[in-house]
């Protein structure tokens, strides 16, 4: 029969030949499944304790969905793109335009949504070649504002002040607070998959490679690597990633607008994410995003208005107090390990 | 001996400042060549522009018969060109064994190569060096010396057929320089590489080079045996200024 022990920090499980092993040591709990478990267990929890934890959850989850791409680009380009939330406006947009034109569904925006976050990452793509430095962080930071700024001016389109309305939900089942904790579980996919996805990336060859590209491009390039091909894949890869956020977002919403999304509280916010778990670690930016959402959450709820001032200050505090973000700490204890680490560029 | 690499007729310009000035040389296959000069006189212009880091205004560089004149760094990698760097220059943030690793997985094109295949041979490469006991440690925290080696080791895990060596006794003492002597010696012999070395320390060429050249403000000024160049007039008074025998 199955046969469990306990001795020291491992538990080991028996069953006839077969033997899992499983270290109880916090080193080791990143790869584990409970934190995994933990994430599934919590919106059934709160569907029955408080059902808008459920929400908070949701933006949660979305944030790290986009701190992780964003991780995967700093790593692979080498440079800070200051413009995350353009990509989310580029597959919104997409999605919430197709969508009203002609009342497609989101399983049928959601390939138009990826393919114009393509093209728009591929004609934006150049930049992380001829740009670095403070050129390519105010570069990658006038997008989003730009972008924002064709809305409102074409707003017969975009509806940039207003906003778009009547976007197909992404699922209707009859009850609201099912559908929220549907959405939920979908949320949580989304984003576990895009932190195996890119954990399996970092963690190969190419992860490596691009590595090396984020500590020296110059001798990335004498030993062999083509820079070029590289930061361009991994810039419209992270950047597809990204758009599929914003697509969510539009269904998820059934509303779409640039004030929300292209403007620099959302900013602000997935930096928030990304530096609070870790200066782009990716396991980081899950803590991050969850730290967000609810210090977020909690803010508006205590503080109202003020919150908008309070964010920013909690990101400056925690950059001086914890410059390598709350997964930093648990780094620390062993930094030695491999793997690529990122390094904001000066 | 064949003909590893041709130069012929670079000119490399710096604004109105002439670097290299209708460079001619050819490196035999098998040799250890020496490439020396005063400060200025354009060495490690012309390693950058045979490494492909800068592009010659003129001239043409082959190598094997193939015309590597526009080729980017990393094209040249494939074909079998490797370089170190005067100032070393480690990836900070990576492992000496994931820093070789990266060398051996983007050096020259081996047929199915995994990731876990360029790790053992990267083990190879610092075992070489002697860098093995540092395998786990951060590049950034190596001694001066270790980093040369690392240098050496990534430099020699992209399988080059010419190595360019800039300048590596600078900043080692002299047991340290000997250490590095010796191991060039003995890559030379393991792995066959054909070596270019760019020094300051005469005595190193003396002892390691079949063949020197010596350039000033860009242009050649000899070529020929170690003993042939460092007593030719012209390098001497490259190095001592003109009118040196009145004050010797």
């Amino acid at each position: 029969m199955v046969d469990i022990e306990l001795k020291r920090d491992r538990l080991t499980i028996r069953f006839k030949t077969q033997k899992w092993e499983w270290m109880i040591e916090p080193r080791y709990w990143r790869n584990s499944i409970l934190w995994v478990a933990l994430l599934l267990v919590f919106p059934t929890v709160s569907y029955f304790v408080s059902p808008g934890l459920i929400n908070t959850m949701i933006s949660a989850n979305l944030l790290a969905a986009i701190a992780i791409p964003m991780s995967l680009m700093t790593l692979g380009t080498g440079r800070v793109n200051f413009g995350p939330n353009f990509y989310v406006g580029v597959g919104g947009y997409a999605a919430a335009l197709l969508s009203i034109a002609y009342g497609w569904g989101p399983v049928a925006t959601l390939p138009f949504a990826i393919l114009t976050t393509l093209f728009a990452a591929l004609i934006f793509s150049p930049l992380v070649i001829v740009a670095r430095g403070l050129y390519y962080v105010l570069l990658s930071l006038l997008l989003p504002f730009v972008f924002f700024e064709v809305t409102v001016i074409y707003t017969d389109i975009f509806k940039g002040d207003t906003g778009l309305f009547g976007i197909k939900p992404l699922m209707d089942l009859g009850n609201a607070k099912i559908n929220f904790l549907v959405l939920a579980y979908l949320s949580i996919f989304i984003m576990i998959s895009y932190l195996l996805i890119v954990n399996k990336i970092i963690k190969s060859r190419y992860g490596l490679i691009m590595a090396t590209i984020n500590d020296d491009e110059e001798v990335a390039h004498g030993i062999g690597v083509n820079i070029n091909k590289v930061k361009i894949i991994s810039f419209v890869f992270a950047a597809c990633l990204i758009g599929i956020v914003g697509w969510f977002y539009a269904h998820y919403f059934s509303s779409f607008s640039g004030q929300t999304y292209l403007t620099f509280t959302f900013m602000l916010k997935i930096f928030l994410a990304m530096m609070i778990g870790g200066r782009t670690q990716i396991f980081g930016c899950v803590v991050g995003g969850y730290f967000v959402a609810f210090l977020e959450m909690f803010l508006i709820r205590t503080m109202g208005p003020m919150q908008a001032f309070v964010f920013p200050i909690i990101l400056i505090i925690f950059l001086f107090i914890l410059p390598e973000g709350l997964f930093g700490i648990y780094r620390k204890r062993r930094y030695r390990e491999y793997f690529p680490t990122i390094h904001v560029r000066r | 001996m064949a003909e590893l690499l041709i130069v012929d007729n670079i000119t490399k310009t710096f604004g109105g400042i002439v670097a290299v000035h209708n460079l001619s040389f050819s490196i035999q296959e098998g040799e250890t060549l020496g490439f020396i000069g005063p400060n200025g006189a354009g060495k490690s212009t012309v390693v950058n522009v045979l490494s492909g880091y800068l592009e010659a205004d003129s001239g043409k560089v082959e190598m094997n018969g193939v015309n590597i004149t526009k080729m980017k760094p990393y094209q040249r990698v494939h074909i079998g060109l490797a370089r170190t760097y005067q100032i070393p220059r480690p990836f900070p943030e990576l492992t000496a064994l994931t820093s070789v690793a990266a060398s051996a997985l983007c050096g020259k094109k081996r047929i199915n190569q995994s990731f876990e295949d360029a790790l053992v041979e990267a083990t190879h490469y610092l075992e070489f060096v002697g860098l093995f006991s540092k395998r786990n440690i951060l590049a950034r925290d190596l001694t001066f010396y270790e980093l040369r080696m690392l240098e050496l080791a990534r430099a020699l895990a992209t399988t080059p057929k010419l190595l360019f060596i800039d300048e590596v006794m600078a900043g080692l003492n002299p047991p340290e320089a000997n250490n590095a002597v010796k191991l060039i010696a003995r890559a030379k012999e393991e792995f066959g590489v054909t070596v270019f070395w760019i020094e300051h320390v005469m005595a190193v060429l003396m002892e390691a080079a079949d063949r020197i050249i010596a350039i000033n403000y860009g242009e050649k000024i000899a070529d020929g045996t170690p003993d042939e160049v460092v007593n030719n007039e012209a390098v001497i008074e490259a190095y001592l200024g003109r009118g040196w025998k009145t004050y010797a």
